[in-house]
């Protein structure tokens, strides 16, 4: 099964170091030390800022994904845990954009690449888990209030059998179950 | 600069009844114009033929359209610069078309189409004799106030009009509320 980032609005301040951290492993380039004029600032994943909640939203790299199946071009792929798009067969179509139902999938430009009319040349851009990087994501390892983490099916999967258990022992305790009710 | 990117129409196929209203109504906004359809029935005097396609399965149908790609295949294939992206849709000047096909090879939902070219309702003609032959495909009914005329008429609302930008923020938003919701794990 697939992991994926997970952001906790409660910790979350939304002060966007994700999406600078996103960007630095992705391209690689010290921005801080350029003029933002001089490079393009896609992040993989969006902070999303409510009146009641901030927090990152990314790919959850589904088991299924809707963007892997509407893309007609085959460019996304899932492979070691990761659902992950291979841009250069990517045709900008938007059809993964459109199919995905959490909205983790932007369009950014391949900067220096232009098409016949000058636009720039666009492709589909989400979450890879950083997987050509070491260290595992970036998000996760800048938050300064550590509201990012990666969440794995087993970690899920062993809550749930917990939560079963608590259950159970809260029927069996209290007041619920039909064997106290008997009594 | 807020990023913009251009729109598109998309079909449901658990709505689509394929009753073709979409496609007489994109057959009869684009020739109003040139070849005065759409006053009535009679004025129809050339073939029907619609920028999207109603497909039929076994077991659905669902209208097919252009997705107005970002880094389209047409725009790049198309030798000819008849290809071009107006206010962020991909638009063919089929006065610019020269009939190579390379567009059609080029797109990977098929949904360009080349035909003859009609103008108040004749056969646009070459030198030679031959047919005017144009590509076509979905232009989101381009100058119509009203938006795409397939959406608008569709009894069934299977056709939807997307604005990818602002789906994704809407998307984004109840994403954030999910989490708001499963912050415990």
């Amino acid at each position: 099964m697939n992991a994926f980032v997970k952001g906790n609005p409660d910790l979350c301040m939304g002060c966007r170091t994700c999406m600078v951290a996103c960007v630095v492993s992705h391209t690689g380039r010290h921005i801080f030390e350029l003029d933002p004029d001089d490079y393009t600032f896609n992040p993989k994943l969006h902070m999303v800022k409510t009146r009641a909640i901030s927090v990152p939203v990314q790919c959850k790299h589904c088991e299924n994904p809707a963007c892997m199946a509407a893309c007609p071009q085959k460019c996304i792929h899932m492979e070691d845990g990761t659902v992950f798009i291979d841009t250069e067969n990517c045709i900008g179509c938007k059809a993964c954009m459109e199919a995905c139902p959490v909205g983790a999938i932007d369009m950014a430009p391949v900067s220096g690449v232009y098409q016949p009319d000058g636009k720039e040349r666009y492709v589909a851009n989400k979450c890879d888990l950083c997987r050509e990087q070491s260290g595992g994501p970036a998000c996760i390892r800048v938050c300064p209030t550590e509201a990012l983490k990666l969440v794995s099916y087993e970690e899920i999967a062993d809550t749930a059998q917990e939560r079963r258990l608590a259950a159970a022992k809260a029927n069996a305790d209290g007041s619920l179950g039909a064997a106290a009710q008997a009594k | 600069m807020a990023k913009q990117l251009g729109a598109f129409v998309v079909g449901d196929s658990d709505k689509c009844t394929g009753c073709k209203a979409c496609e007489l109504a994109c057959f009869t906004v684009h020739n109003q114009k040139s070849n005065g359809v759409g006053r009535t029935v009679g004025t129809v005097s050339v073939p029907v033929m619609p920028r999207l396609f109603l497909v039929k399965g076994e077991t659905f149908s669902v209208p097919v359209q252009c997705k107005h790609c970002e880094d389209a295949p047409c725009l790049n294939a198309c030798t000819k610069k008849a290809i071009s992206r107006v206010d962020n849709q991909v638009i063919i000047d089929e006065k610019k078309c020269m009939g190579c096909k390379d567009c059609m090879m080029a797109c990977p939902f098929g949904v360009i189409m080349l035909a003859q070219v009609y103008d108040r309702g004749k056969v646009l003609r070459q030198t030679t004799g031959e047919a005017v032959k144009g590509a076509f495909k979905c232009d989101l009914c381009a100058g119509r106030e009203a938006g795409p005329a397939c959406v608008e008429v569709c009894p069934h609302q299977a056709l939807r009009y997307v604005d990818p930008v602002e789906e994704r923020k809407e998307k984004m938003r109840r994403a954030a509320e999910t989490l708001a919701i499963t912050k415990t794990l």
